[in-house]
């Protein structure tokens, strides 16, 4: 071939502490150091064990998290994922009234959310030119609507046979079985992003969606498997829901969904597509259950810590851009 | 007139302000002007229909028509006065649809009525249209016409851009040729011919920038029969053999990236078979087509062929990513040291295989796009589609000369292009479209640009000699 010049190109990577440090996810980190310290200085209470206690009941959201942050990076969204969670832990609930086995209430609420999960996969992929948040936004008010129709006039239905949930609800020592199966997922989920074919591929559907696909990625497959994955894990979500409380009613879900797009955006996983990565949201999203937990010891107004977490959220979107603009004006002033 | 790329919109451009001449000095009316933009330019008296008509879709005909120069009284639109007003001009270019109209549901020919009502709007004394009967049907040709015979004879001088003879035979008075942004020669309409003009306009000596080595063709690689999309291209036939440059060339819209697109499982056709090495393929998807060894170079780079914001590197194995993988998992090393190996092979202007494809030229950009090709190791056929469009002179000259080693290699090359020179440089045979159809088929030693052109512009000469 070609080459006549001679000319060679470097392909060595640069890898180093200070710029591991100075990425997005360092700063996060150390963020997530700091809030644990605010936090022992606020509260009295504030332990490795309390916060393991009192985990669970915002463990469950982070499950949705990872395929939430997949169908991100590939710029595209899921709103309806909140009202996947209230179905499966609606049908869930009656199916263990009806008598059915554990594993069987197990089942159906991981074929429900899976289920929903394929309908958004499916009208996402056959209906390209629309955008995923309209298609979400009608199947987020479809699938609420169907799931306050099996809750009937109460708006709530209690679990009378609490055995298999109480089972799921146990702990090793101080730590919660749903501790252990994030960790896994967050481990699994990050695997695949980083070093997997599909993580590379999610990567390239966000950053041109187009080029991804003459270039061979099967963009409709992959699109499909994320939203698929997001409804099985609405399932899992909803189990561990339900066994806080053993009941579902009206309100199970709501806001999960910005939730889980709050802790992917806040790990720095850009909602264009393309940009983030994994380890972000997952400190990110221990960095937010800390914080609640801590402010929470406190007895602080949940109305007062939503604020708190929104004006967090704003300032960690604002914060890569003020970066950028800076090193912008650098670049042109060295230039200069 | 001028070819594709010839410099008249750029021209256009510059007369109506958009774009700022760097030398050179015009006069309006005997006056020197110095236009500072759009603005200046209309209220000197020029109005421009381009092309593209630039409308708001979603707005009325109205709207659109008086777009940044409404009727206003103490700062209130004054709708009804406006809708008449319009609804005037349309009546006068005998429209057949309302000023309250919406743009968007109105055909092309209809919005480019708009545009002129626009610029009559605008009491222009000089309207230029840009190629405006490109995308239009005969009769709406004839019509548009009639509309520009009525405003030349209401004293409006019009200048009117267009590659189609046809146009130029009915309309004009005198006609100036562009080629390659230069001004070539003005000549009365009458007494010239279509073989004064073709010369005039693609009469070029073809140095040797083509280094185009002598390769006996080898067995047929790829046949498409039979090819059709219903609305963009109809029964078309083709093939290409090992160690052949097939050049497939035509007007811009005569369908050839259409079908191209459709043997690489972009798009799926609705008639046709395609055959590789003799065996019947079935493709559909991009997948399938680079299984079986059939790689496209896309027309647009940046949208369909590169990711910008991506390394080097990793755009070159973006397509074999799988391939170098083990159970799934990538192998970082050696797709850099793939990527560097296939970068350097085609000369590649660049530090690191981690520098964005954005911060390279266009030309360079276009090396990175023939490095994923040569990347993937299976390759048979390469279609290229308008390889060097934006590229300079040195880097094209490159691009040709790793065409010509592929094809020493015995690859089969189908080469989309627009530019002449380039078509009869490197073509070993030639295939010319027009409006969705293969119009001819030309050998090396048959093909001439007039040749050519004849075939591109089949119908409209056609029509010329039938005297229409």
């Amino acid at each position: 071939m070609a080459g006549k010049s001679g000319r060679t190109i470097s392909a060595t990577p640069e890898k180093t502490l200070k710029k591991a440090l100075l990425s997005w996810e360092g700063m996060l980190f150390v963020l997530f150091i700091a809030v644990n310290i605010f936090c022992v200085c606020i509260s009295p209470v504030y332990n490795l064990t309390n916060v393991l206690r009192e985990m669970p009941k915002y463990l469950a959201e982070i499950f949705l998290l990872f395929p939430m942050a997949y169908i991100l990076l590939m710029g595209e969204i899921d709103i309806s994922v909140g009202s996947t969670v209230c179905l499966a832990a609606t049908m869930a609930c009656l199916a263990s009234n009806a008598g059915l086995p554990f594993i069987g209430v197990i089942l159906v609420s991981l074929i429900v959310g899976t289920i929903c999960g394929m309908i958004n996969g499916f009208l996402a992929t056959a209906f390209r030119e629309l955008p995923t948040m309209i298609i979400t936004l009608g199947t987020q008010i479809v699938f609420r609507g169907i799931a306050e129709i099996a809750l009937g006039d109460g708006g709530s239905i209690s679990v009378t046979n609490t055995a298999g949930f109480s089972a799921i609800a146990k702990r090793v020592g101080p730590v919660p079985y749903v501790f252990f199966l994030v960790i896994i997922c967050a481990v699994i989920f990050t695997v695949i992003a980083e070093r997997r074919v599909f993580g590379r591929n999610l990567y390239a559907i966000g950053s041109n969606a187009k080029t991804a696909f003459y270039s061979g990625v099967k963009v409709n497959r992959m699109l499909f498997i994320s939203y698929s994955v997001l409804g099985l894990l609405a399932g899992v979500s909803a189990l561990f829901l339900t066994s806080a409380t053993y009941a579902a009613n009206t309100t199970t879900g709501k806001g999960f969904e910005m939730d889980a797009i709050a802790m992917a955006v806040f790990g720095g996983i850009s909602t264009a597509g393309g940009k983030g990565k994994l380890v972000g949201g997952i400190i990110s999203a221990f960095t937010i259950t800390c914080l609640r937990v801590g402010l929470g010891q406190i007895n602080m107004n949940p109305q007062v810590i939503l604020i708190i977490l929104g004006a967090l959220l704003i300032c960690a979107v604002l914060l890569p851009n003020i970066s950028q603009s800076i090193s912008d004006k650098k670049k042109k002033a060295s230039r200069a | 007139m001028g070819e594709n790329g010839a410099g008249k919109s750029t021209f256009i451009k510059v007369i109506t302000g958009v774009h700022k001449a760097e030398e050179g000095e015009m006069y309006l009316f005997g006056e020197k002007v110095d236009f500072k933009g759009p603005k200046d330019a209309q209220q000197a008296g020029i109005a421009a229909v381009y092309q593209h008509p630039t409308s708001y879709p979603d707005l009325t005909v109205t709207e659109n028509i008086f777009m940044n120069h409404e009727i206003k009284k103490r700062g209130i639109i004054q709708w009804k006065q406006m809708n008449e007003e319009a609804q005037g001009y349309l009546d006068e270019l005998d429209a057949d649809f309302k000023s309250t109209a919406e743009m968007g549901t109105l055909s092309v020919a209809q919005q480019q009525m708009v545009e002129i009502a626009k610029a009559i709007s605008t009491h222009a004394k000089i309207i230029i249209l840009d190629e405006p009967t490109a995308a239009l049907t005969a009769n709406e040709s004839q019509k548009l016409y009639k509309i520009v015979d009525k405003l030349r004879d209401s004293g409006v001088s019009i200048i009117f851009i267009s590659h189609r003879f046809e146009d130029m035979y009915r309309l004009a008075a005198r006609v100036t040729v562009f080629r390659d942004s230069q001004y070539i020669g003005t000549y009365d309409v009458d007494g010239i011919t279509n073989a004064d003009l073709i010369k005039a306009m693609v009469g070029r000596e073809i140095n040797d920038l083509f280094p185009k080595p002598e390769v006996t063709p080898g067995e047929e690689m790829l046949r498409i029969e039979h090819f059709s999309r219903i609305g963009y291209y109809k029964d078309v036939n083709l093939h290409v053999k090992a160690g052949e440059i097939v050049g497939l060339t035509g007007l811009v819209g005569a369908g050839r990236t259409e079908v191209v697109e459709s043997v690489c499982g972009i798009t799926k056709q609705n008639e046709g078979k395609v055959f590789l090495q003799g065996r019947e393929v079935t493709i559909n998807n991009p997948t399938d087509a680079m299984k079986n060894g059939i790689i496209l170079l896309p027309e647009d780079r940046q949208k369909t062929g590169l990711i910008l914001s991506w390394g080097l590197g990793r755009n070159v194995t973006l397509p074999i990513v799988k391939k170098l993988s083990t159970n799934g998992f990538t192998n970082d090393k050696k797709e850099r040291e793939l990527s560097k190996k296939f970068l350097e092979d085609v000369d590649t202007k660049a530090v690191t295989i981690f520098d964005p494809a954005s911060s390279l030229s266009g030309g360079n950009q276009q090396k990175v796009v023939v490095a994923k090709a040569l990347a993937q190791d299976n390759m048979k056929v390469i279609i290229m589609d308008e390889p060097t469009k934006g590229v300079d002179v040195g880097a094209k000259a490159e691009i040709y000369a790793i065409m010509g080693e592929l094809a020493q290699k015995g690859f089969a090359i189908i080469m989309i292009s627009s530019e002449m020179p380039e078509i009869l440089g490197m073509s070993d045979r030639i295939y010319v479209m027009c409006n969705g159809r293969v119009t001819g088929e030309l050998s090396k030693d048959e093909a001439s640009q007039e040749a050519i052109l004849e075939f591109a512009m089949e119908k409209s000469s056609k029509k010329q000699k039938e005297g229409v």
